[in-house]
């Protein structure tokens, strides 16, 4: 999950562009506005973004191109590619949204394997998730997913289904004293 | 007599009398028909030739000359043969063109194949073109028609009903023996002035309807068989008489060829059906083994199993029929009895000579189609799951073709399955009733949602009277500026990198 | 001349003082040639004003100021005109600014007495500041002016339009959806002569950043609006709107659904004609086969270029492709990748196994890649509607349904009490201005049983 740090944040930078006395913002506020797009799987958001930051702005800071390739990998769904352009140097403007980023990009590809696989390659699952072979069966082995040594095959097992939402009894009479009386009017 | 005063309300009801008149509309049918070629008929063109007349077997003859090179010869022969005996004097000359086209494309092309048997024969005695027939037909032709005229034109003169009647039939034949439809269908349609009786209207209506068939305007043939069946009289004495069980049939055949070109087959077999064998005799236009044929097919490709039950394999009256076409009713029999395979091996067998017939050619394949649909259906009904190998080898087909095949029905929702393409098994799917029913009504709610935002905001675009206005002199600003106004080049090649954004940079 | 200026001013500020506007107004109205006639002096008139007390006076002069700034489409090119031009500049950035302070400040009562200046004032500044090419500097200005003189946050305002077209030239799309996902229930009554440009404009530029961000369902709401919009000519808008309208139909629907019945007859008529290349295009996607949509789309290439529709018909070849694969789920139970790379012309098993797992992430099929046989299983919607979150969603369409349903009844209420309609349904008369109201009372009640 994101966090409701980034959100907030988010909502800030986006602010702070609209109302600054040019229209623009810094060099380091579009880094991290961008950097959360990523976050929070918003492409066309980031796309766009990228595509109006000013050209003065990307070459005062280079980061910001830095993150978009990891944006552009993301576009394409290419997981081993977006973890390889992951792996730059991060200025602390930056660095602890990527790391999230990267954590929230690898948790999202073992979900996708989980839903969308009853068997994956052990390499192809670990390119999928960034990380080496050891790493993903230790994942693997978490996880209860069976590997079969002889044809270094994983069998994903689907998660059940989440559903964490509570209402409380009082609420739902609500709602059904809502729905009668409508339906008398 | 009150009865002259009243008669033309009768027909005045349903069309309007005009229409008669009116060029044929739908013609287009017959331009449509594909090129093709039958190679080996087993078709006895005499008898074939024997069961028709007039027109009827002029067209057919000359369906069969088009299509199959085998029969080209012979058909055109005994084609010119027969229009020898009428006054058709431009068809004479049409197919003798024909016969020397393709006894010239025979000679140089097919040589080597004819060369065995039938070459020498048909050189030897085709018939030679007559010019001299041709001007003594013309003009005994013209004399005919003058004295045809004159005669009405007494009659019209003594204003004696019935003889004028007569007189525009009479001319109305022998136009129709000239070969000349649209002044044969005048003729007769003007009888209907004239007519003092329901016989007589029923009578102009079969005229009227013979000659739209042979014009093919198929929507002029179903008015005027609605007509004929509204006529007073003539629904009355219904039923008893068998002069008017042979009407009857002339309609409802009439009717069965009008749906079937029309490409309405059910409708079509359902009048087919209802034709009488004892009193099925309309040679100008079918055969009673057409009637079975057609009547058959179109059964077979749209009746459910006790629909075919019912009204054909225990139709008294239908029964008859399909004894003239033994093959016919084997392929039913089959059907019904769930052999596919031989029911399908069996169709192909008459494929070639129905490809020869003119009115069930242009519908064989899709006829064919759609009775192996129902074939596919109902072999799959009873189960739950199929194994496709035994399914196909059953339907004559390999088990890829078949792949395709229930993939189609099954995209068209005639089969409620899945394929299970790894172990090639049919699975029959049980729709979840519950699942779908929330489906249904959630999609149903934002339907309902998004329909009534829109009302919301049209009402208050009408009163803001929002609309577009012509671009007249002044404010031509309209819609004009708005386009150039609009964000140009800068947004839209934003929007055209969208779809393939990682190929920048 | 000065003395014109002076009887302005005065009359602005005893009119204010006595609140008495509707009188004001009658003058402001008679004095836009006075104003036209000084330009220079202009400036001093606004500071003899105050934004909050003198609103429409305030309001008047800017338009007049806004109205005369100069045009400058091209670039300069020579030293002097550079010149000229940051002296224009300068000109637009003090104009710019006493806006910035008229928004900021002032009497919003008064404002929309004048709602058709307003917007006047809004849609020349937007002008500027898209030919100076710094749309983004707009944004926050006309999203405040928005909210100064909405009535309510679901009335439509001719300004709408102006910050559409900004946030599309500043690819800055969020600003836009805080007014686009409201709905809108009615418009200011500027009775301008292009009311209905703006109108169009607005859903057209709308459709825009819904489908430049891949909503494509709102994308096609929008676009329906614009051409089912009364019409007796041919509005350019129109006619692009149908053109994109027919590739989000393919993109969404996978075929084009005919527009409602009550769209303009000029619809069918005159635009669809002018649209060929794009009804072949539909054609084509029938077909289901991608090769033709691509022959399709090169053929065309240059008229969806030229139409700016070159991302959205290249999306077209994508959603058939999709939709190929969903068809495919639809009637098998498994099949080899190697057979979905075959039916769908994808050009090896390793494409198919990519598309697949595409389409599982976006949840547009359901289904589980076996890559040791090389084969894939398609499953139905898991969903069966038996958890307590299908009961969530379904209470919060029921409650969204409701509440349509208690604003119609609204409406219905206020036709039923609106004097016209009470005329007309007593005497029968076809007043044009009471033509809707039946209609819509009509409407109203025979939705309601749905």
């Amino acid at each position: 999950m994101i966090s409701e740090d980034l959100v907030s944040t988010c909502a800030e930078l986006e602010r702070q562009e609209l109302t600054s006395p040019t229209g623009e913002a810094s060099p380091q506020e579009y880094a991290q506005l961008l950097a959360i797009y990523l976050c929070q799987s918003d492409l066309c958001n980031a796309k766009f973004l990228w595509k109006r930051i000013p050209a003065s702005a990307k070459s005062s800071n280079e980061e910001l191109s830095l993150i978009w390739k990891v944006g552009q990998c993301m576009w394409k769904r290419d997981y081993p590619a977006a973890y390889a352009a992951l792996q730059a140097p991060w200025s602390d403007n930056v660095r602890h949204i990527m790391t999230t980023l990267q954590e929230e990009l690898r948790s999202r590809a073992i979900d996708l394997i989980a839903n969308a696989y009853s068997s994956i390659a052990l390499s192809d699952l670990a390119a999928m998730a960034g990380i080496n072979d050891r790493e993903a069966e230790r994942i693997s082995n978490e996880r209860g997913w069976i590997i079969d040594a002889e044809t270094e095959m994983v069998h994903p097992v689907r998660p059940p289904p989440s559903s964490q939402v509570i209402t409380s009894s009082e609420g739902q009479l609500n709602k059904l004293t809502d729905y009668v009386s409508f339906l008398e009017n | 007599m009150t009865l002259p005063q009243m008669q033309p309300m009768a027909y005045q009801g349903g069309v309007e009398p005009m229409q008669v008149d009116a060029p044929p509309e739908d013609n287009d049918n017959s331009n449509e028909e594909e090129f093709y070629i039958v190679r080996n008929p087993t078709l006895d063109l005499e008898t074939y030739a024997n069961s028709y007349k007039s027109l009827a077997r002029l067209h057919r003859l000359m369906f069969i000359a088009t299509h199959c090179p085998s029969m080209r010869v012979e058909a055109l022969k005994m084609a010119i043969q027969y229009v020898m005996g009428t006054y058709n004097v431009t068809l004479y000359q049409q197919l003798h063109k024909k016969l020397q086209e393709s006894i010239g494309s025979n000679a140089t092309t097919n040589l080597p194949d004819v060369a065995g048997g039938g070459a020498q024969s048909t050189s030897q005695d085709i018939p030679a073109f007559d010019i001299h027939w041709v001007e003594s037909k013309s003009k005994k032709a013209a004399l005919k028609l003058e004295k045809l005229d004159t005669d009405l034109k007494n009659y019209k003169s003594n204003s004696i009903k019935e003889s004028i009647r007569r007189g525009h039939d009479d001319l109305g034949d022998h136009y129709l023996d000239c070969g000349d439809l649209s002044n044969a269908l005048k003729c007769y349609s003007r009888a209907r002035d004239y007519c003092t009786s329901g016989k007589h209207v029923v009578n102009m209506c079969l005229n009227v309807i013979k000659v739209s068939v042979y014009l093919k305007n198929w929507s002029h043939v179903l008015s005027f068989i609605n007509k004929a069946e509204a006529t007073p009289d003539f629904s009355e004495v219904h039923g008893k008489d068998s002069s008017n069980q042979t009407i009857m049939t002339r309609l409802k055949c009439a009717a069965g060829l009008a749906h079937l070109a029309t490409k309405m087959y059910k409708a079509a077999a359902k009048q087919f059906l209802q034709a009488n064998l004892d009193h099925c005799d309309f040679p100008e236009l079918l055969s009673p083994n057409n009637v079975a044929m057609y009547g058959g097919l179109c059964a077979l490709a749209t009746y459910d199993r006790n629909e075919l039950k019912k009204n054909v394999i225990f139709s008294s009256s239908f029964k008859l029929f399909l004894e003239l076409e033994p093959q016919l009713r084997d392929i039913i029999f089959k059907f019904y009895e769930s052999k596919y395979a031989s029911c399908l091996k069996l169709l192909d067998e008459i494929k070639e000579n129905l490809l020869l017939d003119m009115y069930i050619a242009p519908h064989v394949n899709t006829l064919y189609s759609q009775i192996r649909n129902r074939a596919l259906i109902q072999y799959f009904s009873p189960y739950l799951s199929a194994d496709m190998r035994k399914m196909a080898s059953a339907l004559n087909t390999s088990v890829h073709a078949l792949e395709d095949e229930l993939m189609q029905l099954i995209l068209d929702g005639q089969i409620q399955a899945r394929i299970d393409s790894h172990n090639k098994i049919l699975y029959a799917k049980d729709a979840d009733q519950r699942s779908t029913t929330f489906e249904r009504s959630i999609m149903m709610g934002q339907e309902y949602q998004r329909r009534t935002r829109m009302l919301i905001l049209r009402s208050a675009m009408l009163k803001n009277h929002i609309h577009v206005k012509s671009t007249s002199g002044r404010d031509n600003g309209q819609a004009g500026d708005a386009v150039q106004s609009e964000p140009t080049t800068g947004q839209r090649t934003g929007r055209g990198d969208l779809s393939n954004s990682g190929e920048q940079q | 001349m000065v003395s014109g200026l002076e009887q302005f001013v005065n009359a602005v500020q005893s009119f204010s003082s006595q609140g008495n506007y509707n009188d004001l107004c009658e003058v402001l109205r008679k004095s836009t040639d006075v104003l036209s006639k000084n330009l220079q002096h202009l400036d001093n008139v606004l500071e003899t004003l105050d934004p909050f007390q003198h609103s429409l006076g305030f309001l008047a002069v800017l338009f007049v100021k806004t109205s005369n700034l100069p045009t400058h489409m091209t670039p300069p090119s020579g030293a002097a005109e550079a010149a000229g031009h940051a002296e224009a500049r300068a000109l637009d950035t003090l104009v710019f600014s006493q806006f910035q302070n008229f928004i900021d400040q002032c009497d919003s009562s008064q404002a929309r007495l004048a709602p058709e200046t307003y917007s006047e004032v809004c849609h020349a500044i937007t002008r500027v500041l898209v030919e100076q090419k710094r749309p983004h500097k707009g944004i926050d200005l006309i999203r405040k002016a928005i909210r100064k003189i909405q009535k309510h946050e679901s009335q439509l305002t001719g300004a709408h339009a102006d910050l559409m077209q900004l946030c599309l030239l500043a690819k800055n799309f969020k600003p836009a959806l805080e007014f686009l996902d409201v709905d809108i229930c009615s418009i200011s009554d500027e009775g301008s002569q292009s009311e209905a440009k703006y109108f169009l404009l607005y859903f057209y530029y709308g459709a825009m950043i819904y489908a430049a961000l891949k909503k494509f369902d709102r994308a096609l709401y929008f676009l329906e609006v614009v051409i089912t919009t009364p019409a007796m000519a041919v509005s350019h808008i129109m006619l692009e709107a149908y053109k994109k309208y027919i590739l989000v139909c393919l993109i969404l629907h996978g075929k084009v659904l005919n527009p409602p019945k009550y769209a303009s007859q000029v619809v069918e008529r005159f635009i669809k004609p002018l649209s060929s290349a794009y009804n072949k295009l539909s054609l084509a996607y029938s077909t289901n086969s991608c090769e033709e949509v691509q022959q399709c789309l090169n053929l065309y290439a240059e008229t969806f270029n030229r139409d700016g529709n070159n991302g959205l018909s290249k999306q077209v070849l994508v959603s058939l492709r999709k939709k190929n694969i969903q068809r495919l789920t639809k009637t098998f139970l498994t099949l080899s990748l190697a057979d979905v790379a075959s039916r769908v012309q994808l050009p090896s098993p390793r494409d198919a196994e990519r598309a697949i797992l595409n389409m599982i992430e976006d949840g547009e099929i359901f289904a589980s890649i076996n890559q040791k046989d090389g084969m894939v299983c398609f499953h139905d919607d898991p969903e069966k509607y038996n958890t307590p979150v299908a009961l969530q969603r379904l209470e919060e369409e029921m409650e969204r349904c409701t509440e349509l349903d208690r604003k119609i009844l609204e409406m219905d209420e206020k036709f039923l009490v609106n004097p016209a309609f009470i005329k007309k349904q007593q005497c029968g008369s076809t007043e044009e201005d009471i033509a809707l109201a039946p209609a819509m009372s009509g409407q109203g009640s025979s939705t309601f049983t749905m």
